[in-house]
């Protein structure tokens, strides 16, 4: 079977353990609970016949006052690069961010992907899109599990190619 | 006689000797060209040349091709670092291991010595054993106090933390993901205390204790129940030092650029087992 480091990256708060609970467990919990260092899920997906191992990387988010292990991201195939819809916070600085991202994994996929879909309203998600410097990959809800399946499978796919 | 005879018997004269020499000329370059295009006339007169020049080439041959040769191997080594030190570790564990263990062997001595003079009851008991079995009193001691045993072994790559390979006694929780925590283990002790030329080599419980060896572009790590001693370390390294040697630096160019795990954990299964016997 053919197995892929997928890292998870983010600010805090913006989902990425939940996007991974729904993906890997099919639940959402309301209770926000901050991830230390690193957490390490994995989930087997048949991607158009062929089974993928999916070893996902959730790196807790970088906060002002604490720095992540660069390590954590070496080797990985693919990166995940998640932002809260409703924290512009969380997505002001989304340029240089994905530079560094691409510094440390060099010739990757990554997906870029906005959540928190479900607290906003479509005329709200279209201007954030329209303000963004970059093309959005995904528009997400961890909580109603909107688009998280096919985000990961996307991934998969350009991970087997 | 005419004077067109004259003309022509006077040019006959002249033009004879000339003729001759021409004659002369044209049969040495046949000859030459019959030297220099069939193989069999030309290998002898050529022979002795490059014999000499093969002598002179090997006299030479350090001083003229040395530094260009010693240039190529310089950047051969430069740009394929990690292989050439995958290569070597072994060889240079397995020696500095030699030098080691006979100075372990001689300290075993010396405590076996130290024991001898003791006076306890348990030690006459076994003192006896030793004698009626035909073991080291000191050996018979540590083995009476544990009993290590290998549970789980995985190789890992470095960085990304995916399994290579493993072997294991009992399948008990995930090993991808025991790979990624070690891995991520790791990473976090050599960020957060900025130990960049050096790595984590144990991780202890108080019953269980994993050792990491580091390769370039690999680690194995070893989970080991019960006491482990030195003397089973070093074994153990051995054997580790051994396993990498044979297998994994033998792996066909196929799978050199990626490991394949199920080729690793069929030959991990053969090597460890054997440990685990050796030691009951």
């Amino acid at each position: 079977m053919i197995s892929k480091k997928v890292v998870l990256i983010g600010k805090y708060g913006v989902g990425k353990t939940s996007l991974i609970q729904q993906f890997v467990h099919q639940r959402f919990s309301e209770k926000y609970l901050t991830t230390i260092g690193v957490k390490i899920d994995k989930k087997t997906v048949n991607i158009d016949g062929t089974e993928l191992n999916m070893l996902i990387w959730d790196i807790a988010g970088e906060s002002t006052n604490t720095k992540i292990p660069k390590s954590y991201h070496l080797g990985a195939h693919g990166a995940i690069y998640v932002f809260d819809l409703t924290r512009p916070s969380t997505y002001e600085n989304i340029v240089s961010e994905l530079n560094n991202l691409k510094k440390l994994i060099s010739n990757v996929p990554i997906q870029l992907v906005g959540n928190k879909s479900d607290l906003l309203d479509e005329k709200n998600i279209h201007q954030i899109i329209n303000s963004l410097p970059l093309e959005i990959s995904f528009l997400t809800s961890a909580k109603t599990g909107k688009n998280v399946e096919s985000m990961f499978s996307a991934l998969g796919k350009a991970l087997l190619k | 006689m005419r004077e067109s005879d004259t003309f022509k018997k006077l040019t006959q004269l002249i033009l004879e000797e000339e003729r001759e020499a021409r004659e002369k000329l044209e049969n040495r370059v046949e000859v030459i060209d019959q030297n220099l295009n069939e193989r069999e006339k030309l290998e002898p007169r050529i022979a002795p040349i490059l014999s000499d020049q093969v002598v002179y080439l090997q006299k030479k041959f350090p001083e003229l091709f040395g530094p260009a040769i010693t240039a190529s191997i310089k950047n051969q080594i430069k740009d394929s670092k990690d292989e050439v030190v995958e290569a070597l570790y072994p060889i240079m564990g397995k020696m500095v291991k030699k030098y080691i263990l006979k100075e372990i062997e001689l300290l075993s001595e010396r405590i076996d010595q130290k024991i001898e003079e003791a006076f306890s009851w348990d030690n006459w008991v076994n003192f006896v054993k030793a004698k009626v079995f035909g073991i080291k009193q000191g050996d018979m001691i540590l083995k009476d106090a544990m009993e290590p045993v290998i549970q789980e072994v995985f190789i890992i790559e470095q960085h990304s933390g995916m399994l290579i390979g493993s072997y294991s006694r009992v399948t008990s929780v995930d090993q991808d993901m025991v790979a990624g925590m070690l891995t991520a283990i790791k990473s976090f002790a050599k960020d957060t205390f900025s130990i960049e030329d050096q790595e984590l080599e144990t991780i202890e419980y108080e019953n269980y204790k994993i050792v990491i060896k580091n390769f370039p572009r690999f680690y194995i790590a070893v989970v080991i129940s019960g006491i482990v001693s030195k003397v089973f370390l070093n074994r153990l390294d051995d054997l580790i030092l051994d396993f990498v040697d044979k297998v994994i630096n033998q792996r066909s160019p196929k799978a050199e650029a990626d490991f394949i795990e199920e080729e690793f954990s069929e030959n991990l299964n053969d090597y460890f087992i054997k440990l685990n016997q050796y030691d009951k």
